[in-house]
């Protein structure tokens, strides 16, 4: 991460031509290429930018950032007065608040959620892709198993389609049934589900963290 | 498969059919409608594994047969159609559409690959259909929308004797509304949840039919979690929710404090009116006293809005604040020029029901309304 510190003017050809008067900016150029022009306010949107892939040519008082598609940004400096580089390393991603890992926790105490006399048989079932979030058993005794999700999409059905491949060669387990629990569920992902058999379980994080509701409800 | 059909009677019929098709169908084939010819008539049938819907309609046939297309796409063009009779014909692989100078030429899905619809469950009685088209109405609007609490999404049918009551909620609201029909066997006691949605759609489209609705419910035996209705010349069946539900009726208070007698077409233009500055979510106020109500919506530091119209009211001065939206749809099918709302506390459930110009009650309908918190 290079962090430079410059009055500098800034033009842009390309689909469009966008021009910055000259002006103290701060520049970041970044590992895979990309540079970005930045003003002292908002958190996020630079004034400009070029994404990767692209090269920087720098000659002395001017850099030129051209993508493949030969769109220009070329940057005037007028004077610098800062600039260093930082390794700062492979970035481990960014964490969410941790809902899914919570709500699994809260409906593993609380698996009549999901279905008439569910109970649990353990949270993170290993298999052997990876842990099932939740193995339960019906009111009849029969093995589900549950894939918890903020959002339902194709990609959530997916992955419990492959659970359910894999727990139902297991003689002691099989047939397993599937429940995909969301807190929404997309359309497309509700179709998926549907066509192989697995349920669509929409929860409400609030009920189960036993937040009420702030409005007035009749029951 | 090859016949002539009326333009008005062949756009109706796939038009009815079409609307239930599934916008994502997980199989092709639930895409399209099914045209069979066989005796000189021609049944055109939609499915989606939930609902089932078909219509039968007379034609000059030449030759039987049958052929599956896709259904919107029938749908637009059976609409824009000019107003001659259709010439229809299956070639090949290909559906031939001729209407006065108009030519189409679709293409055909396999007839084989389509599922079989649902049989009927055994019919348990028959309604008059603009009732029922108008008590679905009536209840369905107070029915959840989300899935959350699937039950909720449903209105539940009970068949009690010669009484059809029909019940909804979504926790803010509930409505009842009982009816009398006509069933096959006095001692009747069936009970079902349908899709609110269906159930609405279904009625409203069988209502202006005129005439009467079978309702076809059984418990046990052929079309268990099923419900089916048909009115003329269409059916449909629906598939039914899991049978539990909040045990509603016990929510509408056994008696009241106050009651408010207002009209009906000046409330809702009112609230109308006042509720242009409070957003879905804000509350409209409610403030009665002996011959007024005043009606306000609107915070301190945002837009306000009152209004103060006549009205008989009876009990102890009181504001109740209500959310416009659920206040407005239980007065927009009330279908009476009357309106009394019944209230024990402000914070307690209000009873919306519909009363002649005279004051007179019209039993049937009842609309509960829970009342939203305000500040101070």
């Amino acid at each position: 991460m290079r962090l430079v510190i410059a009055k500098c003017s800034v033009d842009y050809v390309g689909r469009l031509t966008a021009h910055l008067p000259a002006a103290v900016r701060l520049l970041m150029v970044k590992a895979d290429g990309s540079v970005s022009i930045h003003a002292d306010d908002r958190a996020y949107k630079p004034l400009n930018w070029m994404s990767p892939p692209c090269r920087i040519e720098e000659a002395p008082g001017v850099w030129r950032v051209v993508n493949k598609a030969g769109e220009e940004l070329r940057i005037t400096l007028e004077e610098i007065f800062h600039d260093t580089s930082h390794e700062l390393g492979l970035d481990p991603g960014l964490v969410k608040d941790g809902v899914e890992a919570h709500l699994q926790e809260l409906l593993a105490a609380a698996p009549h959620t999901l279905g008439e006399g569910f109970t649990l048989v353990r949270r993170e079932y290993p298999t052997a892709i990876g842990p099932v979030d939740l193995l339960c058993r019906d009111g009849a005794g029969a093995t589900v198993a549950i894939e918890v999700k903020r959002r339902g999409e194709i990609d959530g059905v997916e992955q419990l389609t492959r659970y359910l491949d894999l727990l139902g060669r297991d003689p002691l387990l099989a047939p397993v049934s599937g429940v995909l629990a969301a807190q929404e569920i997309k359309p497309q992902a509700r179709v998926l589900a549907q066509d192989r058999g697995i349920r669509c379980v929409v929860l409400d994080y609030n009920t189960l963290r036993g937040i009420k509701r702030d409005d007035l409800t009749l029951f | 498969m090859k016949f002539r059909v009326e333009r008005d009677a062949l756009a109706d019929a796939v038009a009815w059919t079409a609307k239930s098709l599934p916008t994502r169908p997980s199989v092709p084939v639930l895409a399209g409608v099914l045209m069979r010819v066989s005796d000189g008539q021609l049944t055109v049938s939609g499915f989606d594994y939930e609902v089932s819907s078909q219509v039968t309609i007379g034609v000059q046939a030449d030759s039987d047969g049958a052929a599956l297309v896709s259904g919107r796409l029938l749908a637009e063009i059976t609409k824009a159609l000019p107003a001659k009779p259709a010439e229809i014909a299956a070639v090949g692989t290909h559906l031939e559409l001729v209407c006065g100078s108009a030519r189409f030429t679709l293409p055909t899905m396999p007839v084989e690959d389509y599922p079989t619809l649902p049989s009927m469950p055994e019919m348990a009685g028959v309604i008059d259909a603009s009732t029922f088209a108008h008590a679905a109405a009536q209840v369905a609007i107070a029915a959840g929308r989300d899935d959350t609490i699937p039950m909720l999404t449903g209105v539940r049918m009970e068949l009690d004797g010669t009484t059809l009551s029909l019940l909804a909620t979504d926790r803010y609201r509930a409505a009842v509304r009982e009816i009398s029909w006509r069933p096959k066997d006095d001692g009747v006691n069936l009970q079902a949840l349908v899709p609110a949605r269906t159930l609405a759609e279904t009625a409203k489209t069988l209502g202006p039919l005129g005439g009467d609705v079978l309702v076809a419910l059984s418990r046990g035996g052929v079309g268990e979690g099923m419900i089916g209705f048909t009115g003329g010349s269409r059916r449909t069946t629906s598939r039914l929710l899991d049978p539990d539900f909040p045990k509603i009726r016990s929510l509408f208070p056994d008696q009241h404090n106050a009651r408010a007698t207002l009209s009906v077409a000046a409330l809702t233009e009112v609230v109308k009116r006042v509720a242009l500055v409070a957003d879905r979510t804000t509350p409209v106020r409610l403030s009665f006293a002996e011959g007024e109500v005043v009606i306000e919506a609107g915070g301190s530091e945002d837009a306000r809005a009152s209004e103060a119209m006549e009205g008989e009211f009876t009990g102890e001065p009181l504001t109740v604040a209500f959310n416009p939206g659920y206040l407005l749809d239980g007065l927009s099918v009330l279908d009476a020029p009357t309106v009394f709302i019944s209230f024990t506390t402000a914070m307690k459930p209000a009873v919306i029901s519909p009363a002649a110009e005279n004051g007179e009650p019209i039993p049937g309908y009842r609309y509960l309304i829970m009342p939203m918190r305000v500040g101070n």
